[in-house]
């Protein structure tokens, strides 16, 4: 019985469907329970929150991505299913405290100085969260010395950046010079995006990872993730 | 509606290639194709980021040399750093140009306002202010009152200035077609004398068939008020549908540019 509901929420995420009432990739949804619904009575069913998380929310995001990879999603397919896994965690979040669950980790995310593109970092955010992150958005046109101050005020994990124009990719390498001035490098994995950003560019500026679109930005970090532990 | 000829941009990696290895013909070629398929205006961009201040404006210059000695039509001049722009113009000697482009940030609208007064360009104006594009219609209009009182206030014309309402993509936020719609419909009202332009790629980002998308966007935009768009005029299909655009809401008297079109051979369906 349990087993059930974590296959329905993972179908629910799949098609992206947040209550009974919406429409979902496939035909013929309407009705049947969804995300909500599911997880506001997965608990009495004796599942653990972690199960809830990790195999229902997390497992339907991952079979999105590999959706969206295939080119059989679209955008707006991964944005209902990332926000059917937010409209979930939001009703789990009040039991959090109850038991000792962590999120997996906190990035910050900002476009560098100068530069006013903002629906990519957003997507990425969306994603961050639906995969467990904390994540705290800086927004766009954010002086290098703001993000600096706030690595070292907030001490994230990860520190994500974004630059859509030629003209202000340099500053993401100015952010990484000034953690270095300040000492701080070592504390943050930084991983670096947006359209005119390249592998050869994350490299050569040293960056920790370079995501080409959203789900390969949560398949860096989540690497990266993995080696600090080991 | 006026056509501005998108293709020499070096955010399309081979242009850019081209313009770094100073290869004149394909980009004379380039320019000379938008020019036959109807073209009103040629975009050039030869971007700003991975080389110095000094390599980009070499660059500039050099592109608007090449293209202005090879055609007559007159040039849109592209960048976002007010540096490349001043290079570029003080090259160019075309009496007709475009500037593209300026927003209501201060830093912006100083370093591009005078150098629209003073060459008495037209000027595209990007509905947008120090906090990036917003997705609401109020937003975006105040970023052209912003900009078009400072611009008043330099003594240049309202009929000198595109707005662009901005796209954002649909992908992302279903209402963002009416938001652009809308806007342009304000502006209109509020600025008649002004015209507005509109890039077509960016309302499909993140859907299939994106071609199909931005070509259905087109007479929707010329039906609120849309002048000018910023195509590749090498698809035909886009080029016919703002030939029909302008037919269907009486911007083509006795249907002749449509129907000279039609017996050049130039619609397709």
């Amino acid at each position: 019985m349990p087993e059930d509901i974590i296959s329905l929420i993972q179908e629910s995420v799949i098609q992206g469907r947040i209550t009974k009432d919406d429409e979902g990739m496939d035909e013929g949804m309407i009705g049947q329970p969804g995300v909500t619904e599911l997880v506001e009575r997965a608990p009495a069913s004796g599942l653990s929150i972690q199960n809830i998380i990790t195999k229902g929310l997390s497992g339907g995001m991952n079979i999105v991505g590999q959706k969206f990879e295939a080119g059989e999603y679209f955008i707006p397919d991964m944005l209902a299913s990332a926000e059917a896994v937010s409209a979930a965690m939001k009703i789990l979040q009040p039991r959090f405290a109850a038991s000792n669950i962590k999120t997996k980790g906190t990035i910050i995310v900002a476009t560098v100085k100068d530069d006013l593109h903002d629906i990519g970092k957003n997507i990425v955010s969306i994603l961050l969260r639906g995969a467990g992150y904390t994540v705290k958005d800086l927004g766009n046109n954010i002086d290098t010395q703001v993000i600096v101050d706030a690595v070292r005020e907030e001490k994230p994990q990860f520190l994500g950046l974004s630059a859509l124009l030629t003209s202000t990719m340099a500053r993401m390498a100015d952010v990484i010079q000034m953690l270095e001035e300040n000492g701080l490098r070592d504390q943050v994995k930084i991983i670096v995006g947006g359209a005119p950003v390249s592998e050869e560019f994350a490299k050569s500026i040293g960056a920790d990872g370079y995501g080409a679109d959203g789900f390969q930005a949560i398949a860096v970090v989540e690497d990266l993730a993995s080696g600090t532990e080991s | 509606m006026l056509v501005i000829g998108e293709n020499i941009n070096a955010s399309n990696k081979v242009v850019a290639e081209a313009i770094a290895k100073r290869d004149e013909e394909f980009l004379v070629n380039l320019a000379k194709a938008q020019t036959l398929a109807g073209a009103d205006f040629i975009d050039v961009n030869a971007g700003s980021g991975h080389g110095s201040l000094q390599e980009a404006t070499a660059a500039i210059r050099w592109l608007v040399g090449i293209i202005q000695a090879a055609i007559e039509q007159p040039l849109s001049i592209d960048s976002d750093s007010p540096e490349v722009i001043k290079a570029a113009l003080q090259e160019y000697h075309g009496e007709m140009l475009i500037i593209n482009s300026v927003t209501a940030e201060p830093v912006r609208l100083e370093s591009i306002g005078p150098l629209v007064a003073e060459r008495q360009a037209w000027v595209i104006a990007l509905a947008m202010g120090t906090e990036g594009i917003s997705d609401r219609v109020e937003e975006r209009l105040t970023a052209c009152e912003q900009i078009m009182a400072y611009l008043t206030g330099l003594g240049v014309k309202a009929a000198q200035v595109l707005f662009d309402p901005l796209v954002l993509p649909i992908a992302v936020d279903t209402r963002q077609g009416l938001v652009t719609l809308k806007t342009i419909e304000q502006i209109k009202s509020r600025y008649p004398d002004a015209r507005i332009v509109m890039g077509l790629s960016n309302i499909s980002y993140g859907l299939p068939k994106r071609k199909l998308v931005n070509r259905a966007f087109l007479p929707m935009a010329a039906y609120a008020g849309l002048d000018a768009v910023i195509v590749d005029p090498l698809d035909n299909k886009a080029m016919s549908l703002i030939k029909v655009a302008d037919m269907l809401i009486g911007k083509d008297s006795s249907c002749r540019a449509y129907l000279r079109a039609h017996r050049k051979g130039n619609i397709v369906d």
